[in-house]
Order: C-alpha cells, then structure tokens, then sequence
C-alpha cells in the first residue's frame, strides 16, 4: 500500500472516529453501533471491503480495511468513505436534528478540511 | 421491502457482470428498473441502438417512451419490436409478489430476425440469459434481505436486553425511536405514553419529531380510541393521522406507509408506537416490527413502573411536597454547590403549633386537613427554585438556594402570616418557624439543627412566630 492512501485512511479513520465519538454522545452507544451496522450494510452493496470495519463500544478501526488494501491497491477508498460518511451524516440529521448535525458536520470540516464533507446526500 | 432494491446494486459492479454475459452469450442486454427507467448502460454494441441514442445511455425519446409503455404492460415475457424496428425479447425481473425490475435481450448483429428457425434461436438464447439475470437477482436480494433481518434482529436483542439492564424512561425510548429510524429509515416516530386518559407524546424523531413532543391525545379521541381497539397495528392514510393534534400540518413523500402499533401488556395499555417510513414492509418485517414493538412495550412498562416507583419514593402521600429522605438528597448537592461557587443558601424549618392538641379534639381527618392546607400555602408561598419538604408529623422544611438568612426569613414570615390568616376548619393555626443559613463546612445535619434550633426558641417564645439562628 502506498504512503500516499496509507495516509488517507488514516485521516478517514480519524473522521469517522469523531463522528462515532460525537453521535455516541448524543445516541448513545447502542444506537450509533446500530447506525454504523445500517450504513456498512448499504455501502457494501456496492463496496464489501466496508465490512471490514471494525466498530464496538470502544469505537471505530480501519485497520482490516488497510491491510487489505495491500492486496487490493485499487480499491477506491475515498469513494467509499465518503459514501459512508454521506449516508451516515443523512441518518444522523434525522436521529439529531438538522441543526445539531451541522454544528458536528462544521466541526468535523474544521479539523479535516481537505475532506470534502458533504451533509446531506445528493 | 421496497421495490426498488435493485437500485441498491452497485451499478458499476453490475455492469461488468452483464457485460461479460452479453458476451458470452453474444446477445445485447438491457436492464430496466420497477418504473422502466433505464438501469445499466447497453452491454454490446448495438449499431442502431448506439446511433438512435448516441451512445450506450437511453436517450431517444421514442425509445424511452416506448419502453416505459411495453414494460408497464408486460405480463410475464413477450418478444417485441421496438419503433426503429429491432426484435426484442422482453422480461419481468423477481417474482409475482416483487417485482425487481425487468430485462431486454436483443441480437447484437441481426436486428431484425428473419425466419421462424432464427426466431426460436434467439428465444432459447434470450431465455437462458433470463435465467441467469433473475437468479443472480434474486441472491442479491436475498443477501440485502439478510441484512435487513440482522439489523432487526440486532435491535429485537438490545431492546429484550433493556428489560433486564436499562431502567431509565428517557434511555428507553431513546433507544426505541433511534432503532427504527435507522432500521426502516422513518421520516418520523414516536412513542406515546398513557397517563391516566390521555397519550401524552414523550419521545419523537425525525421530521418535525421535535414538535409532537409533550402534545397530548385524549383516548376518546376517535383515532386513538381506533388504534387501541385491537392488538395489531394500524395502518393509516395521510388524512387520519392529520386529525391527531400536533400533526395537522404533516407532510409525507407519496407511497410513505404509517403505522401505529398500540403498546399492551399484562397490565393493559402502556401507550403507542407510531411509524412513518418510506417503504411498504414485506410480512417478515412486518412480523419483526410486532416483536419489537412488544419488548418496546415491556420495557416501557419496566421503565415508567420503575420511574413512578421512584418518584412515589421521594414524595410524601399526604400533602404531594418531597418527603425526608428527597429532602436530604436534594440538600447533599445544595450544599455541594454553596461549598463549590460560594452561594447562599438558607433552610426553614415549620412546625404547626398545638397540632396534637387539634388532632385529638377534631379528629385525625381534620388533622390532615391542615397539613394538606399548610403544604399549598408553602407552596403558593415560594419560588419555582425552591424546594418544600414534609420533614415528618407536623414539620416541614423549605430549602432555599441562593437566599440569604434576611430573605429567608422575610419568606417565613410570609408563610407564617398566610397560615395564621387562613379560615382552617374548627379554629384558628398557627405556626412557629426557625431559619438557618449554611456556613462554611456544614453539614446536612448541622444545618438542619441550627434551624430546629431556632424553631425550638420561636416556640419557647410563645408561638406563631419565626427566629433566625444568629450564627
């Protein structure tokens, strides 16, 4: 794998790290693993690797997407993230609130601004 | 499920699978969506489709047009010719009860068939991709369904689990609300709870959830009274559930289906459960949604039993104030805050003078009488901030944060005024109060005596009057 999506997954891994911090704390935990479990079973319609995520009371990992990203360097990553972050951030606005889920998107723009963080689905 | 699951397939996935078929079996594949709007892209060129449409997308308006009309109309299969003249095979994708989407083989080379040997060729042919297409399909489906069946079956578990592990209300129907929204992707829902004759909204997300929250529905009300007059659930149109209140103005997306499940256990009806989603549930789910909906039940019945239990624990029967154990609670973390931010905070102390004396001469139900008369008059007497408390007998305590000993006192002199005025049955009561002040490092007991204390003094005085403890 390279260093370049090395690095990319990592910076993904830390985003849905902070969404899953940020809607446990208004969800609870139970109900943002259940969120996770709905948007990895849309996602992996289209991408399997997804599965690969792993997600507890503890939080979110990466770290089976990365490594088996050095048998399949291919994989469109960013695409899948972003499907991921896409429909979860449209679930969360309706758990939430569209206003509480824009205060958590702006936040989360703020510390990964190279990310294009899209709120609502298109 | 909805129809249109297909549309869950990842597209680019799905291309390459109908490419690599169409080229085995050397045919031109198309597929169509429930509505016959176009799917994937042409699998082989197709020299008169490619230059009708311009390309491998659907695009020409006869051809769109044409295939809307045919493919709404197709019963089961026909062979066809399209309006540029192409014999086509056509097929609905899924089963009688859900339909998928629908398939289109066409010759690669030859658009028109000549010759009934050519024909029949072609059929087998198309027939045999049919095959192949709709049982991959219908695996595809299947294996969304799974999902599906684990999400619900995920959720089922962690609602029986609260039974026995969560008794806060307000976690309840959290979890309840949060579960279905994510499950069934609701545009709203919401958990209703009985109180006494009426259903009184005490949890709603999604859209405009946070308007229905607190809005009440009598029981007579004839939907209510609908919903409640049968165990399984009930299916409403748009209309009915515009007449419960807080949902007049409502709007949902066409096709959205909404439920309302009544809440019964053993003990009788413990409230609702409403859902509006956007797709039409198939029997499993809908047998999944009955089951959840039960444990919801139980576990709303668990928390608001506990949570009545509690409140029932902290209050005193009589008179409706906070009894002496609240009482001590409440004045633990009032006296943390005086110690954390330095704010005053005073305690009075009342007790009726001569109450035993009232008691034996007009019996016990006049007794209460007082007291119930006295607790409305100490209410009506203090702030919302402020806390009264039936100490014991006779005795009530008012807390009073961020009061000082002066305030506190003028309080008491208000209560003490009221109670010496108002017409009590029989005869004239009064009462004797004793006000302190928390110092620095007191206790809920050292407190609590300094103002006894003063009390003790405003009676050795003679009665019907207050003393402020000095220190």
């Amino acid at each position: 794998m390279s260093e370049i999506v090395e690095k990319q997954v990592e910076r993904y891994e830390n985003l849905l790290r902070e969404m899953w911090t940020a809607s446990a704390k208004y969800l609870g935990i139970l109900s943002a693993n259940l969120l996770v479990e709905r948007v990895v079973w849309e996602v992996s319609m289209e991408y399997q690797e997804i599965e690969l995520l792993q997600y507890d009371q503890n939080g979110i990992s990466c770290a089976r997407i990365a490594a088996s990203l050095e048998e399949n360097p291919d994989l469109p990553v960013e695409d899948m993230f972003m499907k991921f972050i896409t429909r979860y951030v449209a679930i969360l606005a309706k758990l939430l609130g569209h206003e509480r889920t824009e205060e958590i998107r702006k936040r989360l723009k703020e510390e990964f601004a190279t990310i294009p963080f899209a709120s609502r689905e298109e | 499920m909805p129809t249109s699951l297909l549309l869950s397939i990842s597209v680019k996935y799905w291309q390459d699978f109908q490419d690599t078929l169409a080229k085995v079996m050397d045919a031109n594949i198309y597929i169509f969506d429930v509505n016959g709007g176009s799917f994937s892209l042409f699998s082989l060129p197709v020299e008169l489709c490619q230059e009708v449409n311009k390309g491998r997308v659907l695009r020409d308006e006869k051809c769109i047009s044409f295939y809307k009309s045919t493919l709404d109309s197709l019963e089961d299969k026909d062979m066809l010719t399209c309006p540029y003249g192409l014999k086509l095979c056509a097929y609905r994708l899924g089963t009688y009860a859900q339909k998928i989407g629908f398939l289109v083989v066409t010759p690669t080379r030859l658009t028109t068939l000549v010759g009934r040997e050519e024909e029949n060729t072609f059929a087998t042919k198309a027939h045999s991709i049919y095959r192949t297409i709709n049982e991959v399909l219908q695996a595809i489906l299947e294996k969304n369904l799974l999902g599906l069946r684990r999400l619900e079956l995920n959720s089922i578990y962690e609602i029986s689990r609260l039974m026995t592990s969560i008794v806060e209300l307000d976690k309840v129907l959290d979890l309840i609300t949060n579960s279905l929204i994510i499950i069934y992707q609701a545009e709203l829902c919401f958990v209703g709870l009985r109180e006494g004759d009426k259903i009184r909204v005490a949890q709603a997300k999604g859209e405009h959830g946070h308007l229905l929250i607190g809005k009440e529905w009598p029981l007579v009300q004839p939907l209510i009274e609908q919903v409640f007059s049968k165990v399984e659930p009930s299916f409403l149109s748009l209309e009915e559930l515009r007449t419960l209140p807080g949902l007049t103005g409502v709007e949902v997306a066409p096709e959205t289906e909404i439920l309302v499940y009544p809440l019964w256990t053993a003990l009788g009806a413990v409230g609702l459960l409403g859902i509006v989603a956007p797709v039409s549930l198939d029997d499993n789910s809908s047998r999944n949604l009955q089951i959840y909906a039960n444990f919801a039940a139980v576990a709303l019945a668990n928390a608001t039993l506990i949570h009545r239990l509690e409140r029932e624990a902290e209050t005193d029967f009589l008179t409706g104030l906070l009894n002496k154990r609240a009482l001590r609670n409440l004045l633990v973390t009032e006296l943390e805050r005086t110690t954390r931010y330095g704010t005053p905070l005073s305690v009075i102390f009342l007790d009726i003078d001569d109450f035993k004396a009232y008691n034996d001469t007009f019996g016990h139900v006049a007794g209460d009488v007082v007291l119930q008369k006295t607790a409305e008059i100490i209410k009506n007497s203090i702030r919302i901030v402020d806390t009264a408390c039936r100490y014991g007998g006779e005795e009530f305590v008012i807390i009073l944060p961020g009061t000082k000993g002066e305030g506190a006192a003028r309080v008491a002199e208000r209560i003490r005024k009221s109670i010496e005025t108002y017409p009590f049955p029989h005869r004239q009561v009064t009462a004797s109060l004793g006000v302190a002040s928390a110092k620095k490092n007191d206790s809920v007991d050292s407190l609590f005596a300094r103002a006894d204390q003063a009390c003790y003094q405003a009676k050795r005085q003679g009665k019907n009057r207050l003393c402020l403890n000095p220190s």
